[in-house]
Protein backbone atom coordinates (compact mmCIF):
# COMPACT_ATOMS: atom_id res chain seq x y z
CA UNK A 1 0.00 0.00 0.00
CA UNK A 2 1.46 3.34 -1.04
CA UNK A 3 0.87 6.04 1.57
CA UNK A 4 0.05 9.40 0.03
CA UNK A 5 -0.42 12.90 1.42
CA UNK A 6 -2.48 15.17 -0.81
CA UNK A 7 -1.67 18.89 -0.77
CA UNK A 8 -4.07 21.16 -2.65
CA UNK A 9 -5.94 24.26 -1.56
CA UNK A 10 -9.20 23.19 -3.18
CA UNK A 11 -11.47 20.76 -1.34
CA UNK A 12 -13.26 19.90 -4.52
CA UNK A 13 -10.11 18.94 -6.29
CA UNK A 14 -8.87 16.85 -3.39
CA UNK A 15 -12.21 15.02 -3.41
CA UNK A 16 -11.79 14.38 -7.13
CA UNK A 17 -8.30 12.96 -6.70
CA UNK A 18 -9.41 10.82 -3.77
CA UNK A 19 -12.17 9.31 -5.89
CA UNK A 20 -9.87 8.68 -8.82
CA UNK A 21 -6.86 7.08 -7.21
CA UNK A 22 -6.95 3.32 -7.66
CA UNK A 23 -6.34 0.38 -5.36
CA UNK A 24 -3.00 0.11 -3.70
CA UNK A 25 -2.92 3.80 -2.81
CA UNK A 26 -4.04 5.11 0.54
CA UNK A 27 -4.46 8.80 1.28
CA UNK A 28 -3.19 9.20 4.81
CA UNK A 29 -3.44 12.96 5.05
CA UNK A 30 -4.68 16.08 3.30
CA UNK A 31 -3.41 19.62 3.61
CA UNK A 32 -4.56 22.86 2.02
CA UNK A 33 -1.58 25.14 2.58
CA UNK A 34 2.19 25.22 2.93
CA UNK A 35 1.84 25.87 6.64
CA UNK A 36 -0.42 22.89 7.12
CA UNK A 37 1.47 20.58 4.80
CA UNK A 38 5.02 20.85 6.15
CA UNK A 39 4.41 19.56 9.71
CA UNK A 40 1.88 17.02 8.47
CA UNK A 41 4.30 15.47 5.98
CA UNK A 42 7.08 15.43 8.55
CA UNK A 43 4.82 13.65 11.01
CA UNK A 44 3.15 11.16 8.68
CA UNK A 45 6.29 10.39 6.66
CA UNK A 46 4.35 9.23 3.57
CA UNK A 47 5.80 7.53 0.51
CA UNK A 48 4.53 10.13 -1.92
CA UNK A 49 3.19 13.68 -1.65
CA UNK A 50 0.84 14.82 -4.40
CA UNK A 51 1.59 18.51 -4.46
CA UNK A 52 -0.25 21.38 -6.09
CA UNK A 53 2.11 24.01 -7.46
CA UNK A 54 0.03 26.99 -6.30
CA UNK A 55 -1.15 27.01 -2.72
CA UNK A 56 -2.93 29.79 -0.88
CA UNK A 57 0.09 30.80 1.19
CA UNK A 58 2.92 29.96 -1.14
CA UNK A 59 4.13 27.61 -3.82
CA UNK A 60 4.72 23.89 -3.88
CA UNK A 61 8.49 24.17 -4.03
CA UNK A 62 8.43 25.82 -0.59
CA UNK A 63 6.94 22.61 0.81
CA UNK A 64 9.63 20.48 -0.82
CA UNK A 65 12.44 22.71 0.38
CA UNK A 66 11.19 22.62 3.98
CA UNK A 67 10.46 18.92 4.14
CA UNK A 68 13.29 17.32 2.18
CA UNK A 69 16.21 17.97 4.55
CA UNK A 70 14.38 16.16 7.36
CA UNK A 71 12.56 13.56 5.32
CA UNK A 72 14.71 12.79 2.30
CA UNK A 73 12.79 9.57 1.57
CA UNK A 74 9.51 11.39 0.88
CA UNK A 75 8.95 11.78 -2.86
CA UNK A 76 6.98 14.54 -4.45
CA UNK A 77 4.80 14.46 -7.53
CA UNK A 78 3.69 17.88 -8.67
CA UNK A 79 0.15 18.22 -9.93
CA UNK A 80 -0.98 21.45 -11.50
CA UNK A 81 -3.23 23.07 -14.06
CA UNK A 82 -0.40 25.32 -15.03
CA UNK A 83 1.60 24.76 -18.18
CA UNK A 84 3.80 27.77 -17.50
CA UNK A 85 7.45 26.75 -17.87
CA UNK A 86 8.53 28.58 -14.72
CA UNK A 87 6.06 26.61 -12.60
CA UNK A 88 7.16 23.35 -14.11
CA UNK A 89 10.88 23.95 -13.90
CA UNK A 90 10.65 25.58 -10.46
CA UNK A 91 9.05 22.62 -8.77
CA UNK A 92 11.29 20.09 -10.54
CA UNK A 93 14.38 22.05 -9.57
CA UNK A 94 13.19 22.01 -5.97
CA UNK A 95 13.29 18.22 -6.07
CA UNK A 96 9.96 16.89 -7.31
CA UNK A 97 10.15 13.51 -9.02
CA UNK A 98 7.71 14.42 -11.70
CA UNK A 99 5.09 16.78 -12.97
CA UNK A 100 1.67 15.95 -14.34
CA UNK A 101 -1.18 18.24 -15.25
CA UNK A 102 -4.51 17.98 -13.47
CA UNK A 103 -6.28 16.88 -16.63
CA UNK A 104 -4.54 13.50 -16.22
CA UNK A 105 -6.88 10.50 -16.11
CA UNK A 106 -7.39 8.48 -12.92
CA UNK A 107 -5.50 5.37 -14.08
CA UNK A 108 -2.62 7.49 -15.39
CA UNK A 109 -2.39 9.32 -12.08
CA UNK A 110 -2.41 6.03 -10.16
CA UNK A 111 0.34 4.80 -12.43
CA UNK A 112 2.35 8.00 -11.92
CA UNK A 113 2.07 7.78 -8.12
CA UNK A 114 3.18 4.14 -8.18
CA UNK A 115 6.10 5.03 -10.38
CA UNK A 116 7.22 7.90 -8.17
CA UNK A 117 6.88 5.69 -5.07
CA UNK A 118 9.26 3.25 -6.74
CA UNK A 119 11.82 6.01 -7.15
CA UNK A 120 11.27 6.68 -10.83
CA UNK A 121 10.69 9.99 -12.52
CA UNK A 122 7.41 10.89 -14.16
CA UNK A 123 7.55 13.12 -17.19
CA UNK A 124 4.37 14.34 -18.79
CA UNK A 125 4.64 15.08 -22.52
CA UNK A 126 4.72 18.78 -21.76
CA UNK A 127 7.49 18.52 -19.20
CA UNK A 128 9.48 16.44 -21.69
CA UNK A 129 8.98 19.22 -24.23
CA UNK A 130 10.25 21.87 -21.82
CA UNK A 131 13.30 19.82 -20.95
CA UNK A 132 14.12 19.15 -24.60
CA UNK A 133 13.78 22.83 -25.23
CA UNK A 134 16.01 23.72 -22.31
CA UNK A 135 18.72 21.25 -23.26
CA UNK A 136 18.37 21.89 -26.96
CA UNK A 137 21.61 20.76 -28.50
CA UNK A 138 23.31 23.83 -29.79
CA UNK A 139 26.75 25.25 -29.59
CA UNK A 140 28.94 23.03 -27.50
CA UNK A 141 29.27 24.48 -24.02
CA UNK A 142 32.76 24.58 -22.69
CA UNK A 143 32.28 23.31 -19.17
CA UNK A 144 30.90 20.17 -17.67
CA UNK A 145 29.24 18.65 -20.71
CA UNK A 146 28.51 15.52 -18.66
CA UNK A 147 26.06 17.41 -16.56
CA UNK A 148 24.70 19.99 -18.88
CA UNK A 149 23.84 17.92 -21.88
CA UNK A 150 21.60 15.03 -22.62
CA UNK A 151 22.87 11.91 -24.31
CA UNK A 152 21.46 11.01 -27.69
CA UNK A 153 19.49 8.19 -26.10
CA UNK A 154 18.02 10.41 -23.38
CA UNK A 155 16.99 12.88 -26.02
CA UNK A 156 15.35 10.13 -28.02
CA UNK A 157 13.43 8.90 -24.99
CA UNK A 158 12.28 12.40 -24.08
CA UNK A 159 11.15 13.01 -27.61
CA UNK A 160 8.94 9.94 -27.55
CA UNK A 161 7.50 11.01 -24.21
CA UNK A 162 6.75 14.41 -25.72
CA UNK A 163 4.98 12.63 -28.57
CA UNK A 164 2.67 10.95 -26.09
CA UNK A 165 4.33 7.54 -25.79
CA UNK A 166 4.22 5.57 -22.54
CA UNK A 167 7.37 4.02 -21.11
CA UNK A 168 6.38 0.54 -22.25
CA UNK A 169 5.74 1.75 -25.78
CA UNK A 170 9.06 3.58 -25.82
CA UNK A 171 10.85 0.44 -24.67
CA UNK A 172 9.24 -1.58 -27.45
CA UNK A 173 10.01 1.03 -30.04
CA UNK A 174 13.65 1.49 -29.10
CA UNK A 175 14.23 -2.20 -28.35
CA UNK A 176 15.10 -1.47 -24.75
CA UNK A 177 13.83 -2.94 -21.51
CA UNK A 178 11.30 -0.77 -19.66
CA UNK A 179 13.81 -0.62 -16.81
CA UNK A 180 16.37 0.98 -19.11
CA UNK A 181 13.88 3.57 -20.28
CA UNK A 182 13.17 4.42 -16.65
CA UNK A 183 16.84 4.81 -15.86
CA UNK A 184 17.23 7.21 -18.79
CA UNK A 185 14.36 9.31 -17.54
CA UNK A 186 15.75 9.32 -14.00
CA UNK A 187 19.11 10.43 -15.35
CA UNK A 188 17.44 13.35 -17.13
CA UNK A 189 15.69 14.35 -13.91
CA UNK A 190 18.98 14.28 -12.04
CA UNK A 191 20.61 16.47 -14.65
CA UNK A 192 17.71 18.90 -14.41
CA UNK A 193 18.06 19.17 -10.65
CA UNK A 194 21.84 19.33 -10.62
CA UNK A 195 22.73 21.50 -13.54
CA UNK A 196 22.34 24.99 -12.29
CA UNK A 197 24.15 26.61 -15.13
CA UNK A 198 24.52 26.88 -18.86
CA UNK A 199 21.79 25.31 -20.94
CA UNK A 200 19.07 25.55 -18.35
CA UNK A 201 20.11 28.95 -17.12
CA UNK A 202 20.26 30.36 -20.59
CA UNK A 203 16.95 28.81 -21.51
CA UNK A 204 15.35 30.18 -18.39
CA UNK A 205 16.87 33.59 -18.96
CA UNK A 206 15.46 33.70 -22.47
CA UNK A 207 12.04 33.17 -20.96
CA UNK A 208 12.73 35.61 -18.15
CA UNK A 209 12.26 32.87 -15.58
CA UNK A 210 15.22 33.92 -13.49
CA UNK B 1 0.76 67.59 -2.16
CA UNK B 2 -1.61 64.73 -1.42
CA UNK B 3 -0.35 61.95 0.71
CA UNK B 4 -1.49 58.80 -1.03
CA UNK B 5 -3.68 56.25 0.63
CA UNK B 6 -3.57 57.80 4.07
CA UNK B 7 -6.96 58.18 5.66
CA UNK B 8 -8.04 59.12 9.09
CA UNK B 9 -9.39 56.10 10.82
CA UNK B 10 -12.14 55.70 13.33
CA UNK B 11 -10.99 52.32 14.58
CA UNK B 12 -8.07 53.22 16.80
CA UNK B 13 -8.58 56.97 17.17
CA UNK B 14 -7.73 58.83 20.35
CA UNK B 15 -8.57 62.37 19.16
CA UNK B 16 -9.46 62.46 15.43
CA UNK B 17 -7.74 59.33 14.14
CA UNK B 18 -4.91 61.28 12.50
CA UNK B 19 -2.00 59.45 14.14
CA UNK B 20 -3.55 56.01 13.71
CA UNK B 21 -4.31 56.89 10.08
CA UNK B 22 -0.72 57.86 9.39
CA UNK B 23 0.64 54.86 11.27
CA UNK B 24 -1.37 52.28 9.35
CA UNK B 25 0.19 52.56 5.86
CA UNK B 26 3.62 53.01 7.44
CA UNK B 27 3.07 49.85 9.47
CA UNK B 28 4.30 51.43 12.69
CA UNK B 29 2.77 51.67 16.12
CA UNK B 30 0.26 54.58 16.30
CA UNK B 31 1.76 55.55 19.65
CA UNK B 32 5.08 56.21 17.93
CA UNK B 33 3.39 58.71 15.61
CA UNK B 34 1.59 60.29 18.58
CA UNK B 35 4.91 60.67 20.38
CA UNK B 36 6.35 62.45 17.33
CA UNK B 37 3.50 64.95 17.30
CA UNK B 38 3.87 65.49 21.04
CA UNK B 39 7.60 66.16 20.76
CA UNK B 40 6.96 68.54 17.87
CA UNK B 41 4.48 70.42 20.04
CA UNK B 42 7.42 71.57 22.18
CA UNK B 43 8.95 73.28 19.15
CA UNK B 44 6.95 76.50 19.37
CA UNK B 45 3.74 74.51 19.21
CA UNK B 46 4.54 73.15 15.75
CA UNK B 47 3.13 69.74 16.64
CA UNK B 48 -0.28 71.17 17.40
CA UNK B 49 -0.45 73.12 14.16
CA UNK B 50 0.79 70.07 12.28
CA UNK B 51 -1.89 67.92 13.87
CA UNK B 52 -4.63 70.31 12.81
CA UNK B 53 -3.06 70.56 9.34
CA UNK B 54 -2.96 66.79 9.02
CA UNK B 55 -6.54 66.55 10.24
CA UNK B 56 -7.56 68.99 7.49
CA UNK B 57 -5.47 67.25 4.87
CA UNK B 58 -6.34 63.65 5.53
CA UNK B 59 -9.76 62.60 4.30
CA UNK B 60 -12.08 60.60 6.50
CA UNK B 61 -12.95 57.25 4.96
CA UNK B 62 -16.36 58.39 3.72
CA UNK B 63 -15.38 61.77 2.22
CA UNK B 64 -16.14 62.52 -1.41
CA UNK B 65 -13.70 64.12 -3.84
CA UNK B 66 -14.97 67.78 -3.55
CA UNK B 67 -14.66 67.74 0.24
CA UNK B 68 -11.13 66.39 -0.04
CA UNK B 69 -10.09 69.09 -2.49
CA UNK B 70 -11.32 71.93 -0.27
CA UNK B 71 -9.47 70.60 2.73
CA UNK B 72 -6.26 70.02 0.81
CA UNK B 73 -5.47 73.76 0.51
CA UNK B 74 -6.12 74.47 4.18
CA UNK B 75 -4.14 71.43 5.28
CA UNK B 76 -1.12 72.30 3.15
CA UNK B 77 -1.01 75.87 4.48
CA UNK B 78 -1.18 74.65 8.06
CA UNK B 79 1.52 72.05 7.53
CA UNK B 80 3.90 74.57 5.96
CA UNK B 81 3.23 76.91 8.88
CA UNK B 82 4.02 74.15 11.36
CA UNK B 83 7.20 73.31 9.48
CA UNK B 84 8.37 76.92 9.83
CA UNK B 85 7.49 76.87 13.52
CA UNK B 86 9.26 73.59 14.06
CA UNK B 87 12.44 74.60 12.30
CA UNK B 88 12.45 77.98 14.07
CA UNK B 89 11.77 76.13 17.33
CA UNK B 90 14.85 73.94 17.06
CA UNK B 91 16.91 77.07 16.45
CA UNK B 92 17.46 77.12 12.71
CA UNK B 93 17.99 80.52 11.17
CA UNK B 94 16.14 82.11 8.30
CA UNK B 95 19.05 81.32 6.03
CA UNK B 96 18.01 77.69 6.27
CA UNK B 97 14.25 78.25 6.37
CA UNK B 98 13.83 80.14 3.14
CA UNK B 99 15.95 77.86 0.97
CA UNK B 100 13.93 74.98 2.41
CA UNK B 101 10.66 76.68 1.47
CA UNK B 102 11.89 77.38 -2.06
CA UNK B 103 13.10 73.81 -2.39
CA UNK B 104 9.70 72.57 -1.18
CA UNK B 105 7.90 74.70 -3.74
CA UNK B 106 10.28 73.40 -6.39
CA UNK B 107 9.53 69.86 -5.35
CA UNK B 108 5.79 70.39 -5.66
CA UNK B 109 6.18 71.96 -9.09
CA UNK B 110 8.32 69.07 -10.23
CA UNK B 111 5.52 66.59 -9.56
CA UNK B 112 3.22 68.62 -11.79
CA UNK B 113 3.91 69.65 -15.36
CA UNK B 114 6.51 72.37 -14.83
CA UNK B 115 9.40 70.05 -14.10
CA UNK B 116 12.07 72.45 -15.40
CA UNK B 117 10.89 75.29 -13.15
CA UNK B 118 10.94 72.87 -10.23
CA UNK B 119 14.53 71.78 -10.86
CA UNK B 120 15.59 75.43 -11.20
CA UNK B 121 13.92 76.30 -7.89
CA UNK B 122 15.58 73.43 -6.07
CA UNK B 123 18.95 74.37 -7.49
CA UNK B 124 18.45 78.02 -6.44
CA UNK B 125 17.50 76.88 -2.95
CA UNK B 126 20.65 74.80 -2.56
CA UNK B 127 22.84 77.60 -3.90
CA UNK B 128 21.17 80.14 -1.62
CA UNK B 129 21.71 77.98 1.40
CA UNK B 130 25.34 77.26 0.66
CA UNK B 131 26.25 80.93 -0.02
CA UNK B 132 24.37 82.18 3.07
CA UNK B 133 26.09 79.76 5.34
CA UNK B 134 29.55 79.65 3.87
CA UNK B 135 30.96 81.93 6.60
CA UNK B 136 29.11 80.34 9.48
CA UNK B 137 30.48 77.55 11.59
CA UNK B 138 27.81 75.25 12.94
CA UNK B 139 25.43 75.69 10.02
CA UNK B 140 28.13 74.76 7.54
CA UNK B 141 27.92 71.27 8.82
CA UNK B 142 24.37 71.22 7.55
CA UNK B 143 25.36 72.02 3.95
CA UNK B 144 25.87 68.42 2.83
CA UNK B 145 22.52 67.64 4.43
CA UNK B 146 20.92 70.38 2.36
CA UNK B 147 22.35 68.92 -0.82
CA UNK B 148 21.06 65.50 0.21
CA UNK B 149 17.59 66.89 0.84
CA UNK B 150 17.70 68.60 -2.52
CA UNK B 151 18.55 65.34 -4.23
CA UNK B 152 15.81 63.58 -2.29
CA UNK B 153 13.28 66.13 -3.50
CA UNK B 154 14.44 65.67 -7.06
CA UNK B 155 14.62 61.89 -7.02
CA UNK B 156 11.79 61.20 -4.60
CA UNK B 157 8.82 61.35 -7.00
CA UNK B 158 10.65 59.17 -9.49
CA UNK B 159 11.42 56.56 -6.85
CA UNK B 160 7.82 56.70 -5.70
CA UNK B 161 6.54 56.02 -9.19
CA UNK B 162 8.95 53.12 -9.56
CA UNK B 163 7.71 51.56 -6.36
CA UNK B 164 4.13 52.05 -7.53
CA UNK B 165 4.82 50.24 -10.77
CA UNK B 166 6.29 47.31 -8.93
CA UNK B 167 3.24 47.19 -6.70
CA UNK B 168 1.02 47.08 -9.77
CA UNK B 169 3.02 44.22 -11.27
CA UNK B 170 2.69 42.30 -8.03
CA UNK B 171 -1.01 42.95 -7.98
CA UNK B 172 -1.31 41.50 -11.45
CA UNK B 173 0.73 38.46 -10.51
CA UNK B 174 -1.56 37.99 -7.55
CA UNK B 175 -4.61 38.22 -9.77
CA UNK B 176 -3.12 35.72 -12.18
CA UNK B 177 -2.47 33.29 -9.36
CA UNK B 178 -6.01 33.78 -8.10
CA UNK B 179 -7.69 33.16 -11.43
CA UNK B 180 -5.33 30.33 -12.02
CA UNK B 181 -6.35 28.69 -8.78
CA UNK B 182 -10.06 29.21 -9.06
CA UNK B 183 -11.35 29.24 -12.58
CA UNK B 184 -8.73 27.04 -14.18
CA UNK B 185 -9.15 24.46 -11.45
CA UNK B 186 -12.89 24.47 -11.83
CA UNK B 187 -12.68 24.22 -15.57
CA UNK B 188 -10.30 21.31 -15.31
CA UNK B 189 -12.77 19.58 -13.04
CA UNK B 190 -15.70 20.23 -15.32
CA UNK B 191 -13.83 18.53 -18.10
CA UNK B 192 -14.06 15.31 -16.20
CA UNK B 193 -17.88 15.64 -16.36
CA UNK B 194 -20.11 14.78 -19.32
CA UNK B 195 -20.27 16.05 -22.84
CA UNK B 196 -21.58 19.60 -23.31
CA UNK B 197 -19.75 21.06 -20.36
CA UNK B 198 -16.51 19.64 -21.62
CA UNK B 199 -16.47 21.53 -24.87
CA UNK B 200 -17.38 24.78 -23.16
CA UNK B 201 -14.86 24.27 -20.43
CA UNK B 202 -12.11 23.49 -22.89
CA UNK B 203 -12.78 26.64 -24.84
CA UNK B 204 -12.87 28.80 -21.72
CA UNK B 205 -9.74 27.23 -20.43
CA UNK B 206 -7.97 28.00 -23.66
CA UNK B 207 -9.17 31.60 -23.69
CA UNK B 208 -8.17 32.13 -20.10
CA UNK B 209 -4.77 30.60 -20.65
CA UNK B 210 -4.29 32.89 -23.61
CA UNK B 211 -5.00 35.84 -21.37
CA UNK B 212 -2.95 34.72 -18.39
CA UNK B 213 0.09 33.46 -20.24
CA UNK B 214 0.00 35.41 -23.48
CA UNK B 215 2.03 33.77 -26.18
CA UNK B 216 3.76 36.04 -28.62
CA UNK B 217 1.69 35.70 -31.76
CA UNK B 218 4.50 35.29 -34.23
CA UNK B 219 2.62 33.62 -37.06
CA UNK B 220 5.03 30.73 -36.71
CA UNK B 221 4.67 27.00 -37.27
CA UNK B 222 3.96 26.28 -33.61
CA UNK B 223 1.33 29.04 -33.50
CA UNK B 224 -0.40 27.67 -36.56
CA UNK B 225 -0.46 24.14 -35.15
CA UNK B 226 -1.84 25.50 -31.89
CA UNK B 227 -4.62 27.24 -33.78
CA UNK B 228 -5.41 24.13 -35.82
CA UNK B 229 -5.55 22.10 -32.61
CA UNK B 230 -7.93 24.63 -31.08
CA UNK B 231 -10.22 24.34 -34.10
CA UNK B 232 -10.25 20.56 -33.88
CA UNK B 233 -11.05 20.73 -30.17
CA UNK B 234 -13.89 23.08 -30.91
CA UNK B 235 -15.29 21.02 -33.79
CA UNK B 236 -15.00 17.57 -32.30
CA UNK B 237 -15.02 18.07 -28.55
CA UNK B 238 -11.76 16.25 -27.99
CA UNK B 239 -8.71 17.41 -26.09
CA UNK B 240 -5.64 18.09 -28.19
CA UNK B 241 -2.40 18.38 -26.23
CA UNK B 242 0.19 20.25 -28.22
CA UNK B 243 3.80 20.13 -27.08
CA UNK B 244 6.47 22.02 -28.96
CA UNK B 245 10.21 22.04 -28.64
CA UNK B 246 11.05 24.05 -31.68
CA UNK B 247 9.54 26.57 -33.98
CA UNK B 248 10.00 27.87 -37.48
CA UNK B 249 8.64 30.71 -39.58
CA UNK B 250 5.58 29.87 -41.58
CA UNK B 251 6.22 29.52 -45.30
CA UNK B 252 4.58 27.57 -48.08
CA UNK B 253 6.13 24.28 -47.00
CA UNK B 254 5.41 24.56 -43.30
CA UNK B 255 1.92 25.75 -44.20
CA UNK B 256 1.40 22.41 -45.95
CA UNK B 257 2.76 20.69 -42.85
CA UNK B 258 0.18 22.47 -40.70
CA UNK B 259 -2.70 21.57 -43.02
CA UNK B 260 -1.64 17.93 -43.14
CA UNK B 261 -1.35 17.88 -39.36
CA UNK B 262 -4.80 19.38 -39.05
CA UNK B 263 -6.22 16.65 -41.25
CA UNK B 264 -4.46 14.01 -39.16
CA UNK B 265 -5.95 15.52 -35.99
CA UNK B 266 -9.39 15.60 -37.58
CA UNK B 267 -9.09 11.93 -38.57
CA UNK B 268 -8.06 10.98 -35.06
CA UNK B 269 -10.94 12.96 -33.58
CA UNK B 270 -13.48 11.43 -35.98
CA UNK B 271 -12.38 7.81 -36.18
CA UNK B 272 -10.15 6.86 -33.27
CA UNK B 273 -12.83 7.13 -30.60
CA UNK B 274 -10.53 8.84 -28.09
CA UNK B 275 -10.85 11.88 -25.89
CA UNK B 276 -7.28 13.01 -26.17
CA UNK B 277 -4.86 13.45 -29.05
CA UNK B 278 -1.16 14.19 -28.58
CA UNK B 279 0.57 16.52 -30.98
CA UNK B 280 4.30 17.19 -30.96
CA UNK B 281 5.84 19.97 -33.01
CA UNK B 282 9.50 20.38 -33.88
CA UNK B 283 11.12 22.74 -36.36
CA UNK B 284 10.45 20.57 -39.40
CA UNK B 285 8.15 17.84 -38.17
CA UNK B 286 4.77 17.28 -36.57
CA UNK B 287 3.60 14.07 -34.90
CA UNK B 288 -0.05 13.36 -34.29
CA UNK B 289 -0.76 10.47 -32.00
CA UNK B 290 -3.86 8.84 -30.57
CA UNK B 291 -4.44 5.72 -28.51
CA UNK B 292 -7.67 4.83 -30.26
CA UNK B 293 -8.98 1.99 -32.35
CA UNK B 294 -6.34 2.16 -35.06
CA UNK B 295 -7.10 0.83 -38.52
CA UNK B 296 -5.84 -1.35 -41.32
CA UNK B 297 -4.39 0.99 -43.97
CA UNK B 298 -5.05 -1.61 -46.68
CA UNK B 299 -8.72 -1.62 -45.87
CA UNK B 300 -9.27 2.09 -46.36
CA UNK B 301 -11.37 2.55 -49.49
CA UNK B 302 -9.94 4.35 -52.49
CA UNK B 303 -12.79 6.84 -52.27
CA UNK B 304 -11.51 8.09 -48.96
CA UNK B 305 -9.34 11.02 -49.87
CA UNK B 306 -8.34 12.05 -46.36
CA UNK B 307 -5.07 10.21 -46.03
CA UNK B 308 -4.09 9.86 -49.68
CA UNK B 309 -4.66 13.44 -50.71
CA UNK B 310 -4.92 15.69 -47.69
CA UNK B 311 -2.02 14.16 -45.83
CA UNK B 312 0.34 12.19 -48.05
CA UNK B 313 -0.16 14.10 -51.29
CA UNK B 314 0.11 17.43 -49.56
CA UNK B 315 3.40 16.53 -47.89
CA UNK B 316 4.89 15.05 -51.05
CA UNK B 317 4.10 18.12 -53.10
CA UNK B 318 6.34 20.20 -50.84
CA UNK B 319 9.07 17.57 -50.80
CA UNK B 320 8.22 16.14 -47.39
CA UNK B 321 7.04 12.81 -46.15
CA UNK B 322 4.08 11.38 -44.29
CA UNK B 323 4.26 8.09 -42.46
CA UNK B 324 1.36 6.43 -40.72
CA UNK B 325 2.00 3.85 -38.05
CA UNK B 326 -1.17 2.11 -36.97
CA UNK B 327 -2.28 -1.17 -35.49
CA UNK B 328 -5.92 -2.06 -34.97
CA UNK B 329 -6.64 -1.71 -31.28
CA UNK B 330 -3.46 0.16 -30.40
CA UNK B 331 -3.90 3.56 -31.94
CA UNK B 332 -2.28 5.56 -34.67
CA UNK B 333 0.63 7.91 -35.10
CA UNK B 334 0.99 10.13 -38.12
CA UNK B 335 4.52 11.39 -38.62
CA UNK B 336 4.84 14.38 -40.90
CA UNK B 337 8.22 15.69 -41.86
CA UNK B 338 9.52 18.30 -44.25
CA UNK B 339 12.92 16.62 -44.44
CA UNK B 340 14.06 13.75 -46.67
CA UNK B 341 17.03 11.49 -46.40
CA UNK B 342 19.73 11.95 -49.02
CA UNK B 343 18.86 8.66 -50.68
CA UNK B 344 15.30 9.83 -51.07
CA UNK B 345 13.83 7.26 -48.71
CA UNK B 346 11.21 8.53 -46.31
CA UNK B 347 12.70 9.71 -43.07
CA UNK B 348 10.97 9.40 -39.78
CA UNK B 349 12.55 12.28 -37.95
CA UNK B 350 13.11 15.85 -38.98
CA UNK B 351 16.66 16.89 -39.72
CA UNK B 352 16.69 19.17 -36.70
CA UNK B 353 16.37 16.15 -34.47
CA UNK B 354 19.70 14.88 -33.29
CA UNK B 355 19.09 11.15 -33.34
CA UNK B 356 18.37 8.74 -36.14
CA UNK B 357 15.37 6.49 -35.84
CA UNK B 358 16.07 2.78 -35.78
CA UNK B 359 12.48 1.80 -36.44
CA UNK B 360 11.64 0.98 -40.07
Amino acid sequence: MIRVVLVDDHDLFRAGVRAQLGDGIEIVGEAASVQEAVPMIKELDPDVVLLDVHLGDGTGDAVIVQVSPERPAVRFLALSVSDAPDDVIGVIRAGAHGYVTKAISGPDLTDAVTRVAGGDAVFSPRLAGFVLDAFRSGEATASDPELDQLTAREREVLQLIARGYRYKEIAARLHLSPRTVESHVSAVLRKLQLSSRHELTRWAAERRLI
Amino acid sequence: MRIPQVERTGDESVIAGVCAGIARPLAVDPNFVRLMFALLAFASGAGIVAYVGAWALLPAPGDGEPARRRRRVLGTVLLVWSAILALGGVGLSDSLLFPLLIAGAGGVLMRRESRVVGVVLVTIAIALFVTHNSRGTASTLLAPGAVAIGLLVVAGPWAWRLANERARAEERADLAARVHDSVLQTLTLIQKQPEDARRLARRQERELRGWLYPAVASGSLADAVDRAAAEIEELHGVRVEVVHTGDAPLDERSQALVLAAREAMANAARHAGVEEISVFVDTTAVYVRDRGTGFDPEAVGADRQGIAESIRGRMERVGGTARIVTTPGEGTEVELSLARRLDGAPQAEGSALPTAEQQP
